[in-house]
């Protein structure tokens, strides 16, 4: 079974009624989140993060390779993301489902493609060694909206992730250990995030967040990529019904609000999460002291 | 019986703890199993029963039943005689095929098992429909089938009353567990004054939304509750919705009676119906 489970007839006739009246099951507005909790493990780039009853886990690793042969100065950046029966009954391990692709592809788009990682900056020596980053996106929970909930996941993680330092001396790389050298984080040129609407009653309900019950009763959906400074970098509107070109454009600018609004929440976990480590980090060097 | 006795999945329920009466036959609930009973050749005088799962055992010595109340698990697995809600997925020439969960076999409803069905008169139903049902039985071993009836085979009722289609109205997703609080709140109803297993948000719920027109409530052991409040007419997905909402938001929160009702309080001012 690759499908979710259909929803009963009542439950999609309602959530449309509901919507006519302007009412969500959760009593949430059209253009609010659910609730937006992200902790961080031990570990840099290590993100908990868990959007209503969506729930994922996003590990950030860096390794050091070659650079591919036509790109000297670029390291390189990958975002691995499967669908494992761990997330949802429907879905199967190793057997990707037109979900799964979308959602990668979205990913891939949003946060690759618009060079939010300054992959040059990932650059050792020319041609012969650079930074392989890579981001793995584990689902743990599903409950509708996995696009953005990734997205923002991701981000975070990057933000949050530091590599061990690396020099170049006499043509030699030496990658110091994170206990020789303060980490390095990631050059981030800009914090793209991606806001999913699902339309709704021939487009007249355009719903921000959806869960997965809203999205079993929608009739389309649109995807925009979009960051603080309101550039968009990615629309899509793969499938579904049509949608009024004006109502594109109104939700861009919500899109936008909703990035600022997400980025602000960000910085400010990250910042919480800086400020702990940089406390604990003085615990242990005081501690060490003792010790000797 | 004072204190709750806890069971753990392979204890054997104390022979003290079993209901005394003889004159009904012992029914036997969720999370029990049978290993033996009383009969003239074994020399045991008890049923002897084991746990399946981990929870209080529950008795009650007027209908001469026992059962586990068990923790608010998500998984849900079909025990005769309860009371589910299904969903149907398609309809052969005997059996509409319901789902109970999602992602597990399908289980059988057959197409006459409804009150005063006939083969003229019975209900057409249609895939994503679902209808308040009863398991009748669930079968031994690994590939049996479950079987759901809409009417009590003994009389020709639908007994308990309300089973068969459902229609209008929502259905909300609870744990397990949260269904089997709310069904045996509403089984055991005799005394007003001391709220069952904790549970007051319904009673609440039923006396602030009494001006709506009240509200009807058909709660699965699968994990669903349908609801329907079409007597509150233009208010009706509201008040449905505070229903569901307040429902869930006991489940989620374990609330304790105090906070139930807060709760309620709280829903019904955000939908705006206080």
């Amino acid at each position: 079974m690759a499908r979710e489970a259909p929803p009963a007839l009542v439950e999609q006739e309602f959530i449309l009624n509901a919507l006519k009246e302007d009412i969500r099951l959760d009593g949430r507005g059209v253009d609010q989140f659910r609730p937006l909790n992200i902790t961080f493990g031990e570990e840099y780039g290590h993100v908990k993060l868990q959007l209503g009853k969506t729930s994922l886990v996003v590990r950030i690793s860096a390794e050091v390779t070659k650079p591919r042969d036509d790109r000297p100065f670029d390291g390189l950046f990958n975002i691995a993301m499967e669908l494992s029966a761990m997330g949802s009954p429907a879905w199967e391990n190793g057997r990707s489902t037109d979900y799964e692709t979308h959602v990668t592809h979205v990913l891939d788009r949003v946060v690759r493609h618009s060079n939010a990682l300054d992959t040059e900056s990932l650059c050792i020596l020319k041609g012969v060694s650079c930074w392989s980053i890579r981001a793995d996106v584990h689902v743990l929970d599903y409950d509708g909206n996995l696009t953005d909930a990734a997205c923002i996941a991701v981000m975070t993680g990057l933000q949050h992730f530091r590599r061990p330092d690396a020099v170049v001396r006499d043509g030699q790389v030496i990658v110091y250990g994170v206990e020789e050298r303060v980490p390095v984080a990631l050059n981030i040129t800009h914090k793209p995030l991606s806001v999913s609407f699902c339309t709704f009653n021939e487009g007249h309900n355009i719903l921000v967040d959806a869960t997965r019950k809203e999205e079993q009763a929608a009739e389309g959906e649109m995807v925009i990529g979009i960051n603080n400074g309101g550039e968009v970098c990615f629309v899509s509107k793969f499938s579904g019904a049509s949608l009024d070109p004006i109502s594109v454009v109104e939700k861009t600018d919500v899109a936008l609000l909703k990035v600022k609004e997400l980025n602000t929440q960000l910085d400010k976990v990250l910042q919480a999460d800086l400020a702990k480590r940089a406390k604990l980090g003085m615990a242990d060097e005081s501690r060490a002291a003792n010790d000797r | 019986m004072t204190t709750p006795l806890i069971l753990l999945p392979g204890d054997e329920v104390p022979s003290d703890y079993l209901p005394s009466s003889k004159s009904n036959p012992l029914k036997i609930g969720s999370g029990l199993r049978l290993l033996s009973q009383p009969s003239t050749k074994s020399k045991e005088p008890n049923h002897v029963l084991s746990a399946t799962q981990a929870g209080i055992l529950e008795t009650d010595a007027r209908r001469n039943t026992i059962s586990l109340l068990s923790f608010p698990n998500r998984r849900y697995i079909p025990t005769t005689n309860d009371l589910i809600i299904a969903q149907v997925h398609h309809s052969s020439a005997d059996f509409f095929h319901c789902m109970i969960t999602p992602h597990t076999a399908q289980a059988l409803l057959g197409q006459l098992s409804f009150e005063g069905a006939t083969k003229k008169t019975r209900p057409m139903l249609k895939q994503g429909d679902i209808v308040y049902a009863r398991v009748l039985s669930v079968g031994i071993g690994a590939g049996a089938e479950v079987e759901l009836t809409c009417v009590n085979p003994a009389t020709g009722k639908a007994n308990p009353g309300g089973l068969g289609p459902l229609n209008g109205g929502m259905v909300f997703d609870l744990s397990t567990g949260m269904a089997a609080r709310l069904l045996h709140a509403s089984s055991s109803s005799a005394d007003d004054d001391e709220p069952v297993d904790g549970l007051v948000v319904l009673s609440e719920l039923g006396k602030k939304l009494e001006g709506f027109g009240g509200f009807e409530l058909a709660v699965g052991r699968n994990g669903k509750v349908w609801v329907d409040c079409s007597n509150a007419e233009e208010n009706a997905i509201k008040v449905t919705i505070a229903i569901g909402r307040c429902l869930q938001g006991t489940d989620e929160h374990n609330l304790n009676p105090a906070d139930q009702k807060k709760l309620v309080t709280r829903t019904l001012r955000d939908m705006k119906l206080v």
